[in-house]
């Protein structure tokens, strides 16, 4: 089990209201092994450039050792990856003639067989990545290849490969960790700008809300999209570009939820009683009221994710996401589209099938997190 | 009421304002705009003689400098950045008819006609050509550098056309005036609009209506777990499964693979007409639902859900009304209230079309025609888009609040 139920240490202690919610959220079968299976898959996929990748785990050539998957694994890691520098060996380092682009490592691995001079390479499970494309000088089946079919070096395509001979598994594999990663800090910074101004408008009232009310209606009535298109058009797309966008694009939704939490909150008797005791408004604020609005938070939050993963996909496939040769979900339905009439039916359904299950399992969470802390219990007579 | 209304229509005023003008600024900021596209055209066509022997210093463009005034006066872009928004708007003149002058040299201006500008000091007056001695009325005379320091003189005349005069200017990319596009466009993309409504509107309330008077059942179960993988997938997204599954091309062959009509559509008789109509329907009509059908029938289910665990629910059953009854009138009476009020909301995303839903079944909508303005820069086409989409919000969310009052009598406006 994913999280381990404690032992409750007296029988007299009463579990607080959160703690509740959590035995409750629990007990919800569907949205808790939704929750396990999610973070998982989640923690899983930062393994991938060990996992699934085209670079080699290790490589033994004239007792010298490389470990270039591993160093992978470490540069996309969220923060030491900032100290590790990423680096390419070049085919001629590991004895590859006349290579002195990136090394190809399925082909060494042949090669060093068939030398037989004590020469090695492990390569990891899944050994195909997701930027690992057919170069001019590459075999031509490897383009468009069908799902499970087999390649020449002995391995299989789990789910085939695209126009450009790029593995589908291996890019919905790292489009996963892109695409869960893009929304949880996109949400984050929704949240860190949304809570804090709806509470203060909810709170403080006046002519600073009534303006901020004007702003937000205007940013509702936004053609946001289009903003955002001519926007990315003109500059270079980044993973940074397109979360700075869609912030300021998505913070509108959370503070409006605040600002109601507040401004309800604000008339209510214990808040009377703190402010005539003398406390500072923001304490008020923060220690008081802010722990009485979280449920809307928290109920919010996979819903938010879904838009998250959703707004991105949808700018990926209309060519205004992450910048070109990065595995997004999107790109690769695009590129399904345009060979729709060609019979590679799994260039569309895989990255949709994979989207459509994070989405579903982001919906169940979503559903049990809004059923425990949801204290209605729906009754009825006959 | 009809004062809450009207309040509530100026209250939008500055809200529509606001909104243009955050829209203007951005897109005529944003670089490559239709003056340097045209410029970039103009030398392609005469690249052949070498763009390197531009002698005058400073200047980069090979354009003659009164071509590039041309045009530059056709966009409006000779108008400093702070003017070209009400110019826009229509409160404030702009220049039409404008020609460069030489003074006491007559100049043909169309219709058989030709003026003269007359110098009398420092001061200029526009005479008609074979009257030279009486003023024409209406003509202004400008006097200016250019960017290469020769001296202009410009006659033109002004007049208030904008948006509020109904002047929603030209597509540089299709040279029609929007309004022709607009209207050749909207009719699709507002057929689909309405069918989804009105489809999304009546099974989304039958079935949360169901499935909360048969809460906990099987019946319940199946339908939410449906209900949820809908709202699981964007409506394009679905469009695409089943365009791949049910289309044309590798799929079963069902439905066609796109586009709005068969191309004989035209000769077609009445009936067929229909058909051919629904035939092509079908599939962008379930995904434009897709996106509101989850959360207007959960919506409905759990609205009605609430009501049925009331007191007054308990009391009707007590006094022995029949089971119908009591949901259908007292129970039903309140629960539609928070669905009806959502429909403004949703008007306008249903009324304003979809673009990526568009662009998958390529229909010619008005989204599509936006966002390929959007793409290349048509600023008239994009303006007037958002001058749509705007309008629609504003409306829509008035309208929530008007449904809100007309079917709760519980809230009244003040």
């Amino acid at each position: 089990m994913f999280f381990r139920k404690s032992k409750p240490q007296s029988d007299q202690k009463i579990p607080t209201i959160m703690q509740r919610r959590w035995r409750k959220f629990k007990s919800l079968k569907r949205g808790y092994l939704a929750f396990r299976v999610l973070s998982i898959a989640y923690l899983l996929s930062f393994c991938l450039p060990i996992l699934v990748n085209n670079q080699a785990l290790m490589i033994s050539y004239n007792g010298q050792w490389a470990f270039p998957a591993v160093r992978a694994f470490f540069v996309e890691l969220p923060i030491v990856g900032l100290i590790v520098s990423s680096k390419t060996y070049q085919g001629v380092t590991f004895g590859q003639e006349n290579n002195t682009s990136e090394c190809r490592y399925r082909d060494l691995k042949v090669q060093y067989q068939q030398q037989g001079q004590g020469n090695y390479v492990i390569m990891p499970l899944y050994p195909y990545g997701p930027r690992d494309i057919v170069g001019a000088e590459g075999v031509k089946e490897d383009v468009f290849s069908k799902p499970l079919a087999s390649t020449s070096d002995g391995g299989f395509r789990l789910f085939g490969t695209d126009d450009s001979g790029a593995d589908v598994f291996s890019k919905i594999a790292y489009g996963f960790n892109i695409s869960i990663s893009f929304a949880l800090l996109l949400s984050l910074i929704e949240y860190l700008i949304g809570v804090p101004l709806g509470a203060a408008l909810g709170y403080l009232g006046g002519k600073f809300d009534m303006f901020m009310q004007r702003v937000i209606e205007i940013w509702a009535s936004l053609p946001l999209l289009f903003l955002i298109i001519i926007i990315v058009s003109m500059t270079k797309p980044s993973f940074g570009l397109l979360l700075f966008l869609l912030s300021i694009v998505g913070w509108v939704g959370i503070t409006t939820y605040m600002r109601a939490e507040f401004y309800r909150e604000k008339a209510k008797d214990y808040v009377a009683a703190a402010v005539s005791i003398g406390i500072p408004t923001w304490k008020i604020m923060i220690k008081h009221i802010l722990p009485n609005s979280l449920v809307p938070l928290i109920t919010f939050f996979p819903f938010t994710l879904i838009g998250g993963i959703t707004a991105l996909v949808s700018l990926d496939f209309l060519g205004f996401g992450l910048p070109p040769g990065t595995p997004s979900w999107g790109s690769m339905i695009s590129i399904g589209l345009d060979h729709i009439n060609d019979g590679y039916w799994w260039l569309t359904i895989v990255p949709l099938t994979a989207m459509f299950f994070t989405l579903m399992l982001t919906v169940f969470i979503g559903e049990a997190i809004r059923e425990a802390f949801d204290p209605k219990v729906f009754s009825r007579l006959r | 009421m009809a004062v809450y209304i009207l309040r509530r229509l100026l209250l939008a005023i500055p809200t529509f304002l606001g909104c243009t003008l955050v829209v203007f600024f951005i897109v005529q900021l944003a670089p490559g705009g239709p003056l340097e596209e045209e410029i970039r055209a103009l030398k392609m066509g005469s690249g052949g003689e070498g763009g390197g022997i531009s002698q005058q210093a400073g200047s980069v463009t090979a354009l003659p400098q009164d071509a590039m005034d041309i045009l530059k006066e056709y966009y409006g872009f000779d108008e400093p950045l702070w003017k070209r928004y009400p110019i826009w708007l229509g409160v404030y003149p702009r220049k039409i008819d404008r020609f460069l002058v030489v003074p006491g040299v007559a100049r043909n201006i169309g219709d058989g006609k030709s003026v003269i500008v007359v110098q009398n000091g420092s001061n200029y007056t526009v005479a008609d050509a074979a009257n030279p001695t009486v003023p024409l009325e209406g003509w202004k005379v400008r006097s200016y550098k250019n960017d290469k320091g020769e001296q202009k003189l410009q006659i033109y005349k002004e007049k208030f056309s904008g948006i509020l005069t109904l002047n929603f200017g030209k597509s540089h990319k299709y040279n029609e005036p929007v309004l022709n596009l607009i209207q050749s466009r909207l009719p699709v993309s507002i057929q689909f609009g309405i069918i989804s409504l009105i489809l999304t509107y009546t099974f989304c309330v039958y079935l949360g209506i169901q499935k909360a008077i048969r809460h906990g059942s099987p019946f319940d179960f199946v339908s939410s777990a449906i209900v949820f993988v809908g709202y699981s997938i964007p409506g394009w997204a679905l469009g695409a499964v089943m365009l791949v599954v049910l289309g044309g091309g590798t799929g079963i062959g069902l439905f066609p693979l796109g586009g709005f009509q068969s191309q004989d559509y035209d000769q077609l008789t009445l009936l067929s007409k229909i058909g051919d109509r629904a035939y092509y329907f079908v599939l962008p009509t379930i995904s434009f639902c897709i996106g509101a059908f989850a959360t207007t029938t959960m919506l409905m289910k759990n609205s009605l859900l609430d009501n049925l665990s009331q007191d007054y629910i308990r009391t009707a059953f007590a006094k022995g009304l029949k089971e119908r009854r009591v949901i259908w009138v007292h129970a039903m009476r309140n629960s539609v209230i928070p669905v009806a009020a959502n429909f403004g909301h949703i008007i306008g995303i249903f009324l304003a079309g979809s673009y990526v839903i568009e662009r998958v079944f390529n229909i010619q909508g008005i989204g599509k025609l936006s966002f390929e303005a959007a793409l290349s820069r048509d600023y008239s086409i994009l303006f007037t888009f958002t001058v749509i989409t705007t309008s629609l919000s504003l409306i829509g969310s008035l309208l929530s609040d008007v449904i809100l009052a007309t079917v709760d009598p519980r809230i009244r406006f003040k």
